[in-house]
């Protein structure tokens, strides 16, 4: 049974040194990029949360407005119920609105 | 030498390490332990002693093109908590409050909660405009405290309210949907409240499962509805115009695409304005579409008639002897004008609603066979996605008499809820099959998927040839009687009919001069788009829904074929090309 040793370039504690540097810059550049990525989720979030609030007051105006011609008399505003109602064969070009 | 040198190395080694798992644990604390804490601080860039914000998915209208316009959301703004240990100067205070303030904030309350020193958080006002709010907490007034706080909002006020429901505290300390769409999709809309601030890095300490499946985002998301908002303003406007014309104790309408189900429009007045509830009615917080029961009346004969003809009791040609008025079970029946008819066709059991047509017609199918049908029709819930749904009222129909069965033929003596109702006479207008009514299409999750729900329970009730025989007859009431033919719509088949029930008067008897009007109809005639149920309940001065319900629902039809360019499916006289008709 021989003895079998093997023989490295560098010292095995400096090896450990250059680990445990290397994981703290690691450790350190995670919790940069992890606060980082907190801190925009939330701001991203708001943001969004904001243009919600604000689109809602737009399709409440769209939704009022909707309200109101529907509500609209326009006997009152002077317009004439029509008396009779012609039906054509072909397709009206006002009728595309 | 070597050995001291180590001894330092590793010295200085432990003291990284110490220092790590310390920087370690903090982070464990302040990300996991303390993160709503820390979360509520970044979010409102405000000191607070409140709980976190009010977070919920969106509700949608769907128009016609697609286009997601929000039913329910949040709104974002301030509200307003005093220290009355800190508050120095409640006179300024007050001032400066009450000038932002949209809500109503009295003297005296404020200057009650400010005499409380044993206190440190009293909330005054709330839902200030980002503007008001950002004006009060740039005055830094000691005492005062500034802080964000969301709401639900919805922006139609008060448009498909009772369909699309309400959020409130009800015995817990959580907002949670109490009625509607709100209810029914509670899981779905409510949130889980931490998710926006966790991250990786937490996610990773806490649950690695959680990190690779996020059970949320395959839970939590918005809700998209069938309802049409243009559509359903018109309906709103057009129930409510009725309502207050006729006093009527209430009045509703549905309108829903027979063959999927989908309901577009859905109302009942009188209703509320979910953005105000300080002074609603709870009574009105409920569906009445869904939850109440009410006698239809005639729109029950179609049904009636699709049955027997389903059965081969009867033909579109048989005919019977119309007496005006007959005697079952010691009680009579009579024509609504009490006159007979003599001898006629079936059809006009539909043309000119006679209950005494409809009785010899359940007379012909008989007891089992009438209960069979009608069962089917009523007998279960349509399981539409609003809580609370009735049960229909049929009892009559398990019982010997057949005087039950009679009345119940033209829809007395037995209740159903009106989405019982047009989902029953959507099968007409569907070849004979049932379709589940629905209110939510599909589901949009937090992942971004759009998940579809499944509404493709049919229920056959009766054979097309049936419903399109019952068709033919409510389009011929369209065209010939229907506001004496002036009605008819010469490039546009309408199938339709109406219902005058007497109200019961809760002493097992009916009133003999007040009335409940239904109406239901459908178009085009053949293959419909649309089916249309109103009803008032109530109504003064008027005793048939021919009168009051079908300048209504004639508006409602116009606007429909205008709205969705629905094209012609019959033809013009040949002779001129034209047609007309007067509106």
């Amino acid at each position: 049974m021989s003895k079998f040793r093997v023989h490295l370039p560098f010292s095995i504690l400096s090896l450990s040194y250059a680990t445990v540097g290397t994981l703290l810059v690691v450790y350190i550049g995670l919790i940069a990029v992890v606060m980082s990525y907190a801190t925009l989720t939330i701001e991203f979030s708001q943001s969004v949360k904001r243009d919600e609030a604000v689109i809602a007051v737009l399709e409440s105006e769209y939704l009022a407005s909707v309200a109101r011609i529907t509500n609209t008399d326009y006997r009152a505003a002077g317009y004439a119920k029509p008396l009779t109602k012609t039906f054509v064969r072909a397709r009206s070009v006002t009728a595309s609105r | 030498m070597r050995a001291q040198f180590r001894f330092r190395i590793r010295l200085i080694l432990s003291f990284v390490i110490f220092i790590a798992l310390c920087i370690l644990l903090r982070l464990y604390f302040v990300q996991i332990v303390h993160g709503d804490i820390y979360a509520q601080k970044a979010n409102r860039q405000f000191s607070s002693g409140g709980s976190g914000l009010f977070d919920r998915g969106a509700i949608y209208f769907t128009r016609k093109d697609g286009t997601l316009i929000s039913a329910a959301t949040l709104a974002t703004g301030f509200l307003v908590a005093i220290n009355p240990q800190t508050l120095t100067n409640p006179e300024t205070a007050y001032t400066a409050i009450t000038a932002v303030a949209s809500s109503t904030l009295t003297r005296d309350a404020f200057f009650a909660a400010a005499a409380k020193k044993n206190q440190v958080y009293i909330e005054v006002a709330h839902r200030l405009s980002e503007a008001g709010g950002r004006t009060l907490s740039t005055q830094n007034i000691p005492g005062v405290q500034v802080l964000r706080e969301s709401w639900r909002y919805y922006p139609g006020g008060s448009l498909a309210a009772q369909s699309i429901g309400i959020v409130s505290y009800g015995s817990g300390d959580t907002l949670v949907g109490q009625t509607g769409i709100e209810a029914t999709y509670d899981g779905i809309l409510s949130r889980s409240g931490d998710a926006l601030y966790k991250n990786f890095f937490a996610e990773l300490f806490s649950n690695v499962g959680d990190l690779l499946v996020n059970t949320t985002d395959v839970r939590e998301g918005d809700i998209i509805t069938t309802i049409e908002p243009e559509v359903q303003t018109r309906l709103e406007d057009g129930i409510e115009k009725l309502n207050r014309k006729y006093g009527s104790k209430e009045s509703a309408g549905i309108i829903m695409d027979p063959a999927t189900g989908a309901i577009i429009a859905i109302t009942s007045y009188p209703s509320y304005n979910g953005n105000d509830l300080s002074a609603v009615n709870p009574l009105l917080l409920g569906n009445p579409l869904v939850e109440q029961v009410h006698e239809f009346g005639s729109i029950m004969k179609p049904l009636t008639l699709a049955s027997g003809l389903d059965a081969g009791v009867i033909t579109p040609q048989t005919t019977y002897n119309d007496t005006g008025c007959i005697t079952v079970n010691t009680r009579e029946i009579c024509n609504w004008d009490l006159k007979a008819r003599g001898v006629i066709r079936v059809e006009e059991i539909i043309l000119q609603s006679l209950n005494v047509g409809a009785s010899w017609v359940a007379t012909e199918l008989g007891q089992d066979a009438f209960r069979e049908y009608f069962t089917s029709f009523f007998g279960t819930k349509t399981d539409v996605d609003q809580p609370s749904e009735g049960h229909a009222l049929l009892s009559n129909l398990t019982k010997p008499q057949q005087i039950g069965y009679d009345t119940a033929s033209y829809g007395q003596g037995i209740a159903e809820t009106p989405v019982q109702i047009i989902r029953a006479l959507g099968a007409i207008a569907n070849g004979g099959v049932m379709v589940q009514p629905h209110l939510v299409s599909a589901v949009r999750l937090n992942s971004g998927i759009e998940r579809e729900l499944d509404w493709s329970k049919k229920t056959p009730v009766f054979g097309a040839t049936a419903a399109r025989e019952v068709t033919v007859m409510m389009t011929e009431l369209v065209d010939e009687k229907l506001e004496n033919g002036k009605a008819i719509i010469p490039t546009m088949s309408v199938a339709a009919k109406t219902g005058t029930a007497q109200l019961t008067d809760g002493r097992g008897g009916y009133y003999t001069d007040r009335y409940f009007h239904s109406f239901v109809g459908f178009f085009p005639s053949y293959s419909p788009r649309f089916i249309i149920l109103l009803y008032t309940n109530d109504p003064k001065g008027v005793q048939y829904a021919s009168e009051t319900l079908d300048a209504t629902f004639l508006d409602l039809v116009h606007f429909l074929i205008e709205y969705y360019e629905v094209p012609p499916d019959r033809g013009l006289p040949a002779q001129t090309g034209t047609a007309t008709s007067t509106p």
